[in-house]
């Protein structure tokens, strides 16, 4: 038995010990406090967390933000955090304890926070600029007639690929299906894959397939993921699983370019975001797509993600929280312009403020917000971790070839239904 | 440290033979009321700390989880909203929980008798050599004191990637072979090659020093008078040093049985695609699956309720083990 105590204790301290240093790394480098000089006056401070954007400069900017909103309201300090690594488990488990952030942003909106009360409603701050938003970014944020959240940018995700590529091997950008499969094979050659869509072979690609057959994920509370349309696109999505063109296992997963940028593939699933980085690597050598229709009577589909504001319902300053959210993402259109497009590209969620950017009205950055306003579709509210996993898991077994996809479907709708009941009851 | 009842019979009998009649005796009988206070005193000092520490950190946390594994704690660590063993049904009830606890009694049946051969081998190699055993002792520990996290990165992107540059890739290619994903691969399921290469890298080492201290507590005199005896080779391994290991056997034995069942660190972070987590993992650990549910899906009290399911089967595989190799029995 002393064994296991040695080695439990070792590690534990080792693991404390790292911890305790790298907790001083991450709050002396990522958690800076702009206010400082101020916050000798003001009353309050703000925590304030972001995940950790990759594109450079987007930290600066969001200190820059704040220092700006402590000089508009000297009683009102904001403390920036950066978070990076799994950032969704991190907030959850933050949110509980008295050490969670007053301001947060999510990726795709969970209405489950809102229904559990963590999050506060926010509809008194958008006064006039309400229809200002685009329709996704209000129905995005509503949950039983009330909006929980100010939507900060969209993140649109399409295919980008190489047109010297393409043209190389006579191939013209696929519009269907059967086009990308025959076209990620033909562009497989003994020493690269012809398509990326993220290290695990799936991506985003079993959501793009439901959608990109006519079928929903979940509709009204009720999981659609099991229709007919749905299991047909999903099992389409084997064949680039069969044929060996995609890529699997890359350094870097799909939301970073760099395996398009370095040349391992011609074609990859990212999103708006990379495409600064895009243009510098390729220059005008490279086009966005849609995800094709899976065939006659679907539709092209994109994704819309992107990054919703909130304010912590049980936090000691939800009054001041709820300024700098009205004051950052509803007052400020030119720091939210700044946002959008200066680091990483995305698309302004508010029409006035996306119609007066300059670097997205022209050349695929605007095909990808004209891709986006005709197909996007963000993922349902109720997409939480335990529904997503489920309908992952049964896409990975059906794209793997494991067991007959309808009944593997069948058990995911089962899962699925019962955390959504759960959600909404 | 765990081999010290080896050496313990002939040497102890010889030391303690002559002194215990000299008088000893009655003067410790007499002094024994206050020499029991103050080791009382010294005892309560020097573990209360630790006592302390365990409590508030250990046994609370866990008197609380197994409280909010009995509510419906969604989005909150406050017990109160009773539900019985609701969450104990539900978490029995899902196929892809039954489906991890499968896989982890697969993965244990498969990597503690490896990791044991493996360690006792090279234990038993190490120790014959007489130069730099020190150096290849040191060499082989080092893994063990390399954090799961960092391994798992490696493995994942520099030996086992998919690509043809992959160094595991790179050595294939050498044999004419095709470069594949290593960790995708389902068919066949190539992911264990990655799973089980990491954690014999970082385990063997370890245990490979305690079956050492083992080896060194065996007393040469055996040996030699087995010698004497003509005996060599297998034979002195088969009834000599495995006998004497027993005790280090089982403990290892123990251990290795529950860090399997723990098994979290490398298949969270080998499938771990960052955004969209491990869901599509093609192999989840018990563990795995419940940090989704408590992390991901914010249900606590499932959460809870797996751990404690859990729990109890390390314990019943320990008891059961302890059973059937003798834990804790005295040397006959």
């Amino acid at each position: 038995m002393s064994a296991h105590r040695t080695e439990l204790s070792r590690r534990r301290f080792l693991g404390g010990s790292l911890m305790i240093v790298a907790g001083g790394v991450v709050t002396t480098a990522c958690s800076t406090n702009p206010g400082a000089d101020a916050s000798s006056s003001a009353r309050t401070t703000l925590n304030v967390w972001y995940h950790a954007y990759g594109e450079a400069g987007a930290q600066q900017a969001a200190l820059r933000y704040a220092t700006a909103f402590t000089k508009a309201h000297p009683d009102i300090a904001v403390k920036v955090t950066w978070v990076p690594g799994d950032y969704t488990a991190k907030i959850n488990a933050t949110l509980l304890t008295d050490a969670a952030p007053d301001v947060f942003e999510i990726g795709d909106f969970s209405d489950a926070l809102a229904r559990r009360g963590q999050i506060a409603a926010l509809d008194d701050l958008y006064g006039s600029a309400r229809s200002d938003f685009n329709d996704n970014a209000i129905a995005g944020v509503t949950v039983d007639g009330k909006l929980y959240g100010v939507k900060m940018i969209d993140d649109v995700m399409m295919l980008y690929f190489r047109k010297s590529r393409l043209t190389e091997a006579g191939i013209t950008p696929p519009t269907t299906f059967d086009e990308l499969v025959a076209a990620a094979k033909a562009l497989t050659t003994k020493t690269g894959k012809g398509l990326f869509l993220g290290n695990d072979g799936l991506g985003d690609s079993p959501i793009l397939a439901v959608r990109s057959n006519g079928a929903d994920l979940v509709a009204d509370g009720k999981v659609a993921f099991g229709s007919p349309q749905a299991l047909e696109a999903l099992t389409g999505l084997r064949r680039l699983h069969e044929d060996k063109s995609l890529l699997l296992g890359y350094t870097t997963d799909w939301w970073d370019p760099s395996a398009l940028t370095q040349d391992v593939v011609p074609m990859q699933w990212c999103g708006l975001w990379a495409m600064p980085a895009v243009k510098t690597a390729l220059g005008d050598d490279f086009g966005v797509l849609p995800w094709p229709a899976f065939k006659a009577g679907g539709s092209p589909a994109v994704r819309v993600g992107g990054w919703t504001s909130c304010v912590n319902a049980k936090g000691r300053h939800v009054d001041a929280a709820k300024k700098y959210v009205q004051w950052l993402w509803i007052q400020e259109s030119g720091l939210q312009k700044d946002w959008a497009e200066s680091y990483g590209f995305h698309v302004p969620p508010r029409k006035s403020v996306a119609a007066g950017a300059e670097k997205l009205s022209g050349g695929p950055a605007r095909e990808t917000v004209e891709l986006a306003a005709k197909y996007g579709k963000p993922n349902p509210g109720t997409w939480d971790t335990a529904v997503s996993d489920a309908f992952r898991a049964a896409a990975a077994k059906i794209v793997g070839g494991q067991g007959d996809p309808a009944q593997i479907m069948a058990e995911a709708v089962d899962r699925a239904q019962t955390v959504v009941d759960k959600q909404r009851g | 440290m765990v081999a010290a009842p080896h050496t313990g019979p002939p040497r102890t009998r010889r030391r303690s033979g002559p002194a215990r009649p000299s008088g000893r005796g009655p003067a410790r009988a007499g002094r024994r009321p206050r020499a029991g206070r103050s080791a009382w005193a010294a005892f309560a000092l020097l573990t209360a700390p630790t006592l302390i520490g365990l409590g508030a950190f250990k046994y609370v946390a866990i008197g609380w989880s197994f409280l909010l594994s009995l509510s419906d704690a969604r989005g909150t660590i406050a017990p109160g909203r009773w539900v019985g063993l609701d969450n104990y049904l539900t978490l029995l009830s899902d196929r892809t929980f039954r489906a991890s606890l499968g896989q982890i009694l697969l993965f244990t049946a498969f990597i503690v008798p490896v990791t044991f051969a493996a360690s006792l081998g090279l234990a038993l190699l190490v120790h014959r050599i007489r130069r730099g055993r020190a150096v290849l002792r040191t060499a082989f520990l080092i893994p063990a004191a390399v954090s799961y996290v960092a391994a798992s990165l490696l493995w994942k992107m520099s030996l086992f990637n998919g690509l043809p540059t992959g160094i595991a890739n790179t050595v294939a290619g050498w044999f004419g072979m095709e470069a594949v994903p290593w960790l995708q691969t389902t068919s066949p399921p190539l992911y264990w090659v990655v799973l089980v290469t990491l954690r014999l890298w970082l385990q063997v080492g370890f245990y490979m020093v305690l079956f050492l201290a083992g080896l060194q507590g065996i007393p040469q005199d055996l040996y030699e008078a087995a010698a004497l005896d003509g005996a060599k080779g297998l034979r002195l391994l088969r009834s000599i040093t495995l006998p004497m290991l027993r005790n280090t056997s089982v403990a290892v034995l123990m251990l290795l049985f529950i860090a399997a069942f723990q098994a979290f660190d490398e298949f969270y972070n080998l499938f771990n695609s960052g955004l969209s987590g491990t869901g599509a993992a093609p192999v989840q650990t018990p563990l795995v699956h419940l940090y989704n549910t408590a992390m991901g899906s914010q249900d606590y009290g499932l959460g809870s309720a797996g751990a404690f399911v859990l729990t109890a089967l390390i314990v019943g595989v320990t008891l059961i083990q302890g059973r059937f190799t003798g834990f804790g029995r005295k040397e006959g």
